[in-house]
C-alpha cells in the first residue's frame, strides 16, 4: 500500500475458508496527472503495442522480425568495413537501402497502425476515453505521437547502429566529424518519414474497425501507388534518350509523386542525395558513377553509363507533395476522431 | 500535479437544460432537476433522454440551452475537472476482449490521471470490490456478460471518483446477475462514499436501491422525489375479469376509486388497505367471475400512463 491510500473501513469478514481481510474501500488522495500527462502516457502506451510489448509473444514476432531486418544493412555494412580495411560505408544516412527501407515500413505500417486504432474503435472502447479528462482531440494525438515515435524507433535506430560501427572503424577526428555530419540530415530526413508514414498509416488504419480490413486500408493504397509510381516512372525512362546533363522526362519525374515513399525519395533527391537513376547504353565513354548500389563502370568501355537524377527540377514540387500529404493525412484522423460518436 | 477537493451541496444540477438534434429531435426539453448525494436513479423509457443528459453532465455534449452542473461544476466550462471527478460506466459492451481486466482497468486509471504505480493498486482494489479475484488476470474475452458489466463499473470506479453516473448497469444480465449488480451499486453507494446516478428504464428494478428517483420522458421531468414518495403513491392493482368490465369499471368509479382501462383489465391506484375491500366487494356485488387481481410490477412507462395525476402532468406523452 502506498501513502497516497488510506483505509476507510477496516473490517474483518470470517468465512468457513478462514478469515478475509476486507481492507474496505480506499480513497486516493495522492497526487493527479495533469492533461499533458494522461495525453502522455496514452502515447507511450502506444508506442509500446506498435511493438507488441504488454501483449503476448505472438504479437512481437513480426515488429522485432521487422527491425531485425532493418538493422541487417547498417550489420552487413559494418562487417564489410571490418573485413576489407579501407572499404567505406555502404548506405548513406539518408536514404539508406532504398528498397528495403520501403519495404520494412510498408510492412510495419500496415500491420501495427490497425493494433493501435481499430481495436479501440471495433470495441466501443474510445466512449471510456472520452470520459475521462482528456480531450476527443488528445486521443488521436497521443496515437500519432505513440506510432511516429515507433516509426522513428525503426528507422533510425539501424541508422545509429550503422554510425556507431562506423564511427568505431574510421581513423581520426576528422573522420568521425564527417560521419557525424552526415548522420545529421539522415536523422532529419527519418523524422520526416516517421510523420509522414505514421500520420498516413493511423489515417487509413482508423477508417475501420475491423482488424483485416484496417490492415488493407493501409497496405493496398501504399503498395499500389508504389508499384504504380514505379512503373510509371521505368514506362517514363524507357524514351530517356539523354544527352549529356540531360533531364529526364516529365512522366519519370512525375510519376513518384503518387506514393509517401517514393515522394520521400524524392525529397531526399531535391537536397541532392536520393536516388539516382543509372541509366546505361552502349556508346561512347561516359563519367563513371559515384558510390551507390550497383555503382560501378560500364564493362569494356562500351556501355555509357549516366547518373540521372529522377525527379529533375521538379524536386521543390516533392516537397510541397510531402506537405500536402501530411496535412491530408493528420487533417483526415483529426477528422476521423471527430466524427466519431462519445458514447 | 493537483488533488482533488472533496464537494458540498447538491452533486447534479440542471437548469432549463435543452438538447436538440437538428431541428427535428428534441433529446431533453427544459429539463430542470436537483439531486442530491446518495443514490439517484434515472428513470424513463429507451429514448426518454437518459444517455443524452449522462454526457452533457460529462462535458461531451453541449446543450442547446439551458446550463447544468456537476458537483458545483460548470458542464459546459469544465468538463476536464468534472471527468477526473467521475467515473462513467456506458450502456454498451466497451471493454477489448484481448487484454486482461488487471490491464484494461490500470490503463484506464492512468487515463483518469493516477500515476502508475496508484493505478496499478487501484485497479487491484476497483476489482476486488466488484467481486473479481483470480479471473482479473483473464482475457476479457472470456468472462461472462456479468463479469464483463462488473468490470465496466470497476473502471469506473478506478479513479476514485465522487460521483459514478451507471448508464443501464444491468443491462443484459439474468435475474441472478442484476440482484448481484443491484446489491453491488447499493454498496459502493453506501459504504464507499460515492454518490451515484443509475440511468434505467426498469423502475422497479432499480428503486429498490435508490434514495431519490428522477423520472423523464421525451426530455422533460416527470417528476423527482424520494423513493418512497414515489413508491407509495404509485401503487397500481390490476384487474382482470372475463366479462362486465365496463360494468365494474363504472361501479368502482361510483365507489370513489379511480380505475383506468389497461390491456383486458383495469388499473387501479392503490390508496390503502381498503383499496383491495372495496374492489372484492364491487366484484362480489355484480357477480363478476374475476381472473385475477395483481400488484403490477411496473414498468416506467406503464406506471406513469396509469397513475391519473401523471397522466395530467404528462399530458400529450400518455396518449402515444
Amino acid at each position: 500500500m502506498s501513502a497516497d491510500t488510506a483505509g476507510v473501513q477496516p473490517a474483518a469478514v470470517s468465512s468457513a475458508s478462514g478469515v478475509i481481510h476486507d481492507i474496505g474501500y480506499r480513497k486516493y488522495a495522492g497526487q493527479r496527472l495533469g492533461r499533458a500527462q494522461i495525453v502522455r502516457a496514452l502515447a507511450v502506451q502506444s508506442l509500446r503495442s506498435a511493438f507488441g510489448i504488454g501483449r503476448g509473444a505472438k504479437a512481437k514476432i513480426f515488429p522485432v522480425l521487422l527491425f531485425v531486418l532493418m538493422c541487417l544493412p547498417a550489420v552487413v555494412s559494418i562487417a564489410a568495413m571490418a573485413l576489407h580495411p579501407g572499404q567505406g560505408r555502404l548506405f548513406s544516412y539518408d536514404t539508406y537501402q532504398q528498397a528495403l527501407r520501403p519495404l520494412v515500413l510498408l510492412v510495419f505500417v500496415s500491420l501495427q497502425a490497425p493494433n493501435l486504432v481499430s481495436a479501440d474503435l471495433r470495441y466501443h472502447t474510445l466512449p471510456l476515453y472520452f470520459a475521462r479528462p482528456i480531450s476527443r482531440m488528445d486521443y488521436p494525438i497521443a496515437k500519432l505521437a505513440g506510432f511516429t515515435t515507433a516509426c522513428l524507433a525503426m528507422i533510425e535506430i539501424p541508422l545509429l547502429i550503422l554510425w556507431v560501427g562506423t564511427v568505431s572503424q574510421v581513423h581520426g577526428a576528422s573522420a568521425v566529424w564527417h560521419e557525424t555530419r552526415a548522420l545529421g540530415p539522415g536523422l532529419l530526413y527519418g523524422l520526416a518519414w516517421s510523420l509522414l508514414l505514421a500520420s498516413i498509416g493511423l489515417a487509413l488504419a482508423s477508417s475501420t474497425g475491423k482488424r483485416v480490413f484496417s490492415i488493407c486500408a493501409v497496405a493496398v493504397p501504399l503498395f499500389v501507388t508504389w508499384i504504380l509510381a514505379t512503373v510509371l516512372s521505368h514506362i517514363g525512362l524507357q524514351t530517356f534518350q539523354p544527352a549529356a546533363g540531360g533531364e529526364p522526362p516529365a512522366l519519370a519525374s512525375l510519376a513518384g509523386l503518387m506514393n509517401p515513399f517514393t515522394v520521400m525519395n524524392g525529397v531526399a533527391d531535391w537536397f541532392g542525395s536520393g536516388t539516382k537513376v543509372f541509366y546505361a547504353r552502349t556508346g561512347g565513354p561516359g563519367p563513371a558513377p559515384g558510390p551507390g548500389p550497383g555503382g560501378g563502370p560500364g564493362p569494356g568501355g562500351a556501355l555509357h553509363v549516366e547518373l540521372v537524377n529522377l525527379v529533375g527540377h521538379y524536386g521543390p514540387l516533392y516537397g510541397v507533395m510531402f506537405l500536402i500529404m501530411l496535412t491530408l493525412a493528420i487533417g483526415g484522423l483529426f477528422l476521423r476522431y471527430r466524427k466519431v460518436g462519445v458514447a | 500535479m493537483r488533488t482533488l477537493e472533496p464537494v458540498a451541496g447538491a452533486v447534479i444540477e440542471a437548469d432549463a437544460l435543452t438538447m436538440r438534434y437538428g431541428s427535428t429531435v428534441t433529446a431533453l426539453d427544459q429539463l430542470t432537476v436537483t439531486v442530491q448525494p446518495g443514490v439517484t436513479g434515472l428513470v424513463g423509457a429507451n429514448g426518454a433522454g437518459k444517455s443524452t443528459l449522462i454526457k452533457i453532465l460529462l462535458g461531451l455534449l453541449r446543450p442547446t440551452a439551458g446550463r447544468a452542473a456537476v458537483l458545483g461544476l460548470d458542464c459546459a466550462a469544465d468538463g476536464f475537472e468534472i471527468r477526473t471527478m467521475t467515473g462513467y460506466m456506458p450502456e454498451h459492451d466497451c471493454l477489448p476482449p484481448d487484454v486482461t481486466a488487471t490491464e484494461l482497468v490500470t490503463h484506464l486509471g492512468r487515463m483518469s490521471g493516477l500515476p502508475a504505480t496508484a493505478a496499478r493498486e487501484r485497479a487491484a482494489d476497483s476489482l476486488r470490490h466488484v467481486g473479481l479475484y483470480e479471473e482479473r488476470y483473464r482475457q476479457i474475452g472470456t468472462y461472462s456478460t456479468g463479469m464483463k458489466q462488473r468490470v465496466k463499473l470497476a473502471q469506473a470506479l478506478a479513479g476514485d471518483p465522487r460521483l459514478l453516473l451507471l448508464d443501464e448497469p444491468t443491462n443484459g444480465l439474468d435475474p441472478a446477475g442484476r440482484n448481484q449488480m443491484l446489491e453491488l451499486i447499493a454498496r459502493i453507494g453506501a459504504e464507499f462514499g460515492i454518490s451515484i446516478m443509475v440511468a434505467s428504464h426498469l423502475l422497479g428494478e432499480i428503486e429498490q436501491i435508490c434514495d431519490h428517483l428522477v423520472a423523464i420522458d421525451g426530455g422533460r421531468l416527470l417528476r423527482a422525489d424520494s423513493v418512497s414518495s414515489i413508491t407509495q403513491a404509485s401503487q397500481v392493482l390490476f384487474v382482470e375479469v372475463d366479462e362486465g368490465l365496463p360494468e365494474l369499471m363504472a361501479e368502482l368509479t361510483r365507489r370513489g376509486l379511480k380505475p383506468v382501462g389497461y390491456q383486458r383489465g383495469l388499473l387501479v391506484e392503490v390508496d390503502d388497505q381498503k383499496t383491495y375491500d372495496l374492489i372484492r366487494d364491487a366484484v362480489a356485488d355484480l357477480g363478476l367471475p374475476l381472473t385475477r387481481m395483481v400488484r403490477r410490477r411496473h414498468r416506467i412507462e406503464e406506471l406513469f400512463r396509469a397513475d391519473p395525476a401523471m397522466i395530467e402532468m404528462t399530458g400529450a406523452a400518455s396518449v402515444r
